[in-house]
């Protein structure tokens, strides 16, 4: 068995699974974190993206053990209670989620484009979200939403809002 | 995924150490995006997995006397991202960002993408065009050797159980030889090449000075084009030139039809990407001048 | 930097102070905070504009917070997996199955084969396909027995352990040459065509001999599967009361409800579906796949059963879309105009019928275009082979004929020297133009339609 303790959404936890159980099935198995989904199982689909360290990775493709010790932040994480990560909030006011399935696995994948580019250009969303399939075929709303939610973002960080937000479970 | 045991090597010594002890038994676990995917698939099924992703000593990507090192364990996202190699090998950020998705290229690595040593390897071609050497370490010592002859055959390379492949050194004479990556895939993301090409050569008053071309997916490996290289040697400079060493790269590509591509088209790309490649080798190379100039 | 700005040191976990037993036992979950986020439920009978408006879904807020549960989000106390074994063989008899060694591992609670189910077909038209095939294996994506274990992973490892030993017999690939009598029969001894339709409007014969040009060309398509990211799954709890409970991810669940009912042999009375949100559909889960097997696991084992297929089994054994082959023959006039067209259509039906005999009337009806032709005959045959079975996806056979009718309109036009645009336009619908099928049509605005597409990418005309 591999025992492993990391940090996720901001909480940090432990486990003892096989050796072979992926991050993916940690996540969703031993920590009820059903958000990622398995899609293809072989890192093409984009359905199981988790942003470990600040950077999005396929959780299927992961063994639990190389994310001991690590920050993994699930969609579970994104929002509170309270208040809504401005991604969602803008995923859901375009319409840009259809069937879902795909869903948190863009928005993850936005998330890690928007930490690192708060104005990205449409290439640029294409590129962070090529990993992610939706056959459902919503793409174009979606990148609207990713640059709604740039929009959001800047706006927030313009009018300084310092105090921590809770629901902006960075890492 | 069948049961298997599973290490974590605190550094490069342990690792090698774990890999002597376990030999044709163990897998090493770099990134993960071949393995896994293989070892769900049960192409391999090894009694222990040493897990080497921890290494960040193999993760460096520096500049030392005899040239460029990029660890084994770089990924492709931190070749994407690294400063040093956006200046003095940008054809390897083209490279690197073909392959696959953010979220593929965040957890792969270069090293990985060369073991894994599959015809249509992305890293390949731009490496081999600038000739580089990779640093192998096992319990008998480091070894180092030109990159070409770590490739054998899809899917196997020359290391033998016990190897750990370490580092990818890029010699400082050709650091400042201008190169490029072209790649035609079915898609623009997430697309395995139907051909890649990388192709470097210096400009010595106006000609081709030590061209070195290289062509992945037309082949069992990634291979040069030496026909295609001894007709550019000393030439002029020109459009015609470059459209027709394409040509005669075209007829050194051995390719294959799959259900990707025909062997014809694949031939036709190979002409296409290498004169594509050798005018955005050129251009990269005007563009340096004109910086150095202001 | 921004309070989003990512974690850029890797590899290291501050923790300040050693969590207690307790704390690292709770679930990895955020903790309870008051209630709620703002409510996304319309004020009831209020009516809202609905056209022009942009429009925001039920359903996206539990989907952007990744709190929807599909099938594999679900699980319930004493849960198993199943796997199914597949034949891997496109047509063969089964000579012996030995499920034996699969039995006594330690982990596998149950194994299935075809011959335990009570009534082994089933099929939304003809119901002509096994839930496991005991007999003989129709395609290779065929299941030849399920497992229900304690862990997916023992499932798997039991499926190596069942030995098939198999007849190989000849296998019909072509659907073209599956329609001659001398093929081997897919579903012996009935013929390889299963259904048919033909459409007949004036007299082609005629029209083709009046027109100034043929146009004679064969169009194909291959086979297309849905992949919707959700793969198929489901979960069958049949409990002590004999009652059966299936959460399932099926568009149609009372026709699903008929299916499972009948190869059960249990009253519909007796079986509760619940049809969850699906992760995507496109008419790739519109009939029942390894329901029943799953069922009966359940009724083996006593335990709720969970089945999801692999990104493979998606591919070899859920429907596809037709792949078909279009004979176009069409008579123009010098200007233009289509005078007759003389279709024919083979649809690849794969192993099963599914959905084929909905596809094929959809297909022959479209085939000769959203044109005015006097004269029409479309025919349309839909054939088995062992393939993957081919049923419903979006345009039931509609994006299939118009690849082939709007390629060979270009082809037209480019050899008559008339502009693509102005060959549709002098041939397409009218407010009130009959179909090919007599039917008067109204709100017909393709030509409205070509002309402002037209006008909003600047088409310039091309001869």
């Amino acid at each position: 068995m591999t025992d492993v303790t990391m940090t996720i959404n901001g909480q940090t936890r432990s486990a003892s699974v096989p050796p072979e159980t992926t991050l993916l099935q940690l996540l969703r198995e031993n920590f009820n974190l059903t958000g990622a989904k398995l899609g293809c199982d072989v890192g093409d689909c984009g359905a199981c993206t988790v942003i470990v360290d600040g950077q999005a990775v396929n959780s299927c493709l992961m063994l639990a053990g190389q994310a001991d010790g690590r920050q993994v932040l699930t969609i579970e994480g994104l929002a509170s209670r309270e208040h809504l990560h401005p991604i969602q909030k803008a995923f859901e006011n375009s319409g840009a989620l259809q069937c879902g399935f795909c869903g948190p696995g863009v928005l993850l994948s936005a998330k890690a484009l928007l930490d690192d580019n708060l104005d990205p250009s449409t290439q640029e969303i294409r590129d962070a979200l090529s990993g992610n399939l939706c056959r459902c075929t919503g793409y174009t709303k979606m990148i609207e939403a990713v640059q709604e939610a740039a929009r959001l973002l800047r706006e927030e960080s313009r009018t300084q809002l310092t105090h921590a937000r809770p629901e902006v479970a960075t890492p | 995924m069948k049961a298997f045991g599973y290490v974590s090597a605190k550094d490069v010594a342990h690792a090698v150490a774990l890999l002597g002890e376990h030999g044709a038994k163990a897998k090493i676990l770099a990134g993960g995006t071949d393995l896994l995917v293989e070892l769900k698939h049960a192409v391999h099924n090894p009694e222990i997995i040493v897990d080497i992703s921890r290494l960040s000593e193999l993760k460096t990507i520096a500049v030392a006397d005899d040239g460029l090192h990029i660890g084994a364990l770089a990924t492709h996202g931190d070749i994407m991202n690294s400063s040093i190699i956006r200046d003095m090998f940008p054809a390897m950020v083209d490279a690197a960002h073909s392959i696959g998705a953010a979220q593929t290229r965040n957890l792969g690595t270069l090293g990985g993408n060369l073991v894994t040593c599959v015809p249509s390897m992305d890293s390949g071609p731009a490496l081999i065009a600038l000739e580089a050497l990779v640093t192998v370490a096992s319990s008998a010592g480091r070894r180092q050797m030109p990159l070409g002859e770590l490739f054998v055959s899809p899917r196997k390379t020359s290391l033998k159980p016990g190897d750990l492949l370490v580092d990818i050194v890029i010699a400082k004479q050709n650091l400042s030889k201008p190169a490029a990556f072209e790649k035609f895939g079915l898609r623009k993301g997430q697309a395995l090449a139907l051909v890649n090409v990388g192709a470097a050569f210096f400009i010595d008053k106006g000609n081709f000075l030590c061209p070195r071309i290289a062509l992945g997916a037309v082949a069992p490996t990634v291979i040069r084009a030496p026909k295609a290289e001894a007709y550019l040697e000393g030439r002029k400079i020109s459009a015609e030139a470059m459209a027709e060493a394409g040509r005669i790269a075209a007829t050194e590509a051995k390719p294959i039809s799959d259900f990707r591509a025909s062997a014809d088209y694949r031939r036709d790309l190979v002409a296409v990407l290498v004169k594509r490649a050798l005018a955005s080798a050129q251009a990269r190379a005007a563009a340096k001048q004109k910086e150095l100039a202001a | 930097m921004n309070e989003h700005s990512r974690v850029l040191e890797r590899d290291k976990l501050d923790i300040a102070e050693p969590l207690s037993d307790v704390e690292l036992r709770l679930p990895a979950v955020l903790p309870r905070e008051s209630y709620p986020i703002e409510t996304l439920t319309p004020d009831a009978r209020q009516q809202t504009r609905a056209v022009g408006q942009r429009v925001t879904r039920p359903d996206g807020r539990l989907h952007g917070l990744g709190q929807t549960k599909y099938i594999d989000d679900l699980s319930f106390p004493g849960m198993l997996y199943a796997r199914i074994k597949r034949a891997g063989i496109a047509s063969a008899r089964i000579k012996r199955i030995d499920t034996s060694a699969a039995e006594a591992m330690p982990g596998v609670m149950a194994v299935l084969t075809g011959k335990e189910i009570p009534v082994n077909s089933f099929g939304p038209s003809f119901q002509d396909q096994p839930v496991l095939v005991d007999d003989l294996v129709f395609h290779a994506g065929d299941g030849v027995a399920a497992v229900a274990a304690v862990t997916e992973q023992i499932a798997n490892e039991a499926l190596e352990k069942i030995v098939v030993e198999y007849e190989p017999l000849p296998a019909v690939l072509d659907p073209v040459a599956a329609m001659r009598e001398d093929s081997p029969k897919v579903h012996a001894p009935n013929s390889n065509i299963y259904a048919t339709k033909t459409i007949r409007k004036g007299d082609v014969e005629k029209g083709l001999a009046e027109s100034d040009h043929i146009f004679e060309d064969r169009f194909s398509t291959q086979m297309i599967e849905h992949v919707s990211l959700e793969p198929h799954a489901a979960i069958a709890d049949w409990d002590a009361n004999g009652r059966l409970t299936i959460w399932a991810t099926i568009g149609r669940i009372t026709l699903a409800r008929a299916d499972i009912a009948r190869t059960l042999k249990l009253p519909m009375s007796r079986i509760r579906i619940i049809g969850t949100i699906v992760g995507g559909n496109f008419g790739g889960k519109n009939e029942i796949s390894q329901e029943p097997a799953l069922a009966l696991l359940s009724k083996k084992t006593g335990r709720p059963v969970k089945g999801v297929f692999t990104r493979g089994e998606e591919f070899t054994s859920t429907t596809t879309r037709h792949p078909i082959i279009m004979d176009y023959k069409t008579g123009v006039t010098n200007k233009g105009r289509i005078l007759a067209r003389q279709i024919r259509l083979v649809l690849d039906g794969g192993a099963y019928c599914s959905w084929s005999e909905t596809t094929l009337g959809k297909a022959c009806i479209l085939a000769p275009g959203p044109y005015k032709i006097d004269n029409v005959l479309s025919e349309a045959f839909v054939v088995y082979t062992n393939k993957t079975m081919t049923g419903a996806m979006r345009g039931f056979g509609a994006p299939q004929v118009c690849f082939a009718y709007e390629s060979q309109m270009d082809d037209i036009a480019k050899k008559l020297g008339i502009d693509p645009l102005e060959i549709r336009l002098l041939n397409a619908f009218d407010e009130g133009s009959p179909s090919p099928t007599g039917q008067v049509l109204h709100s017909v605005v393709i030509k409205e339609s070509l002309r402002k597409a037209a006008d909003r990418f600047d088409w310039e005309p091309r001869s």
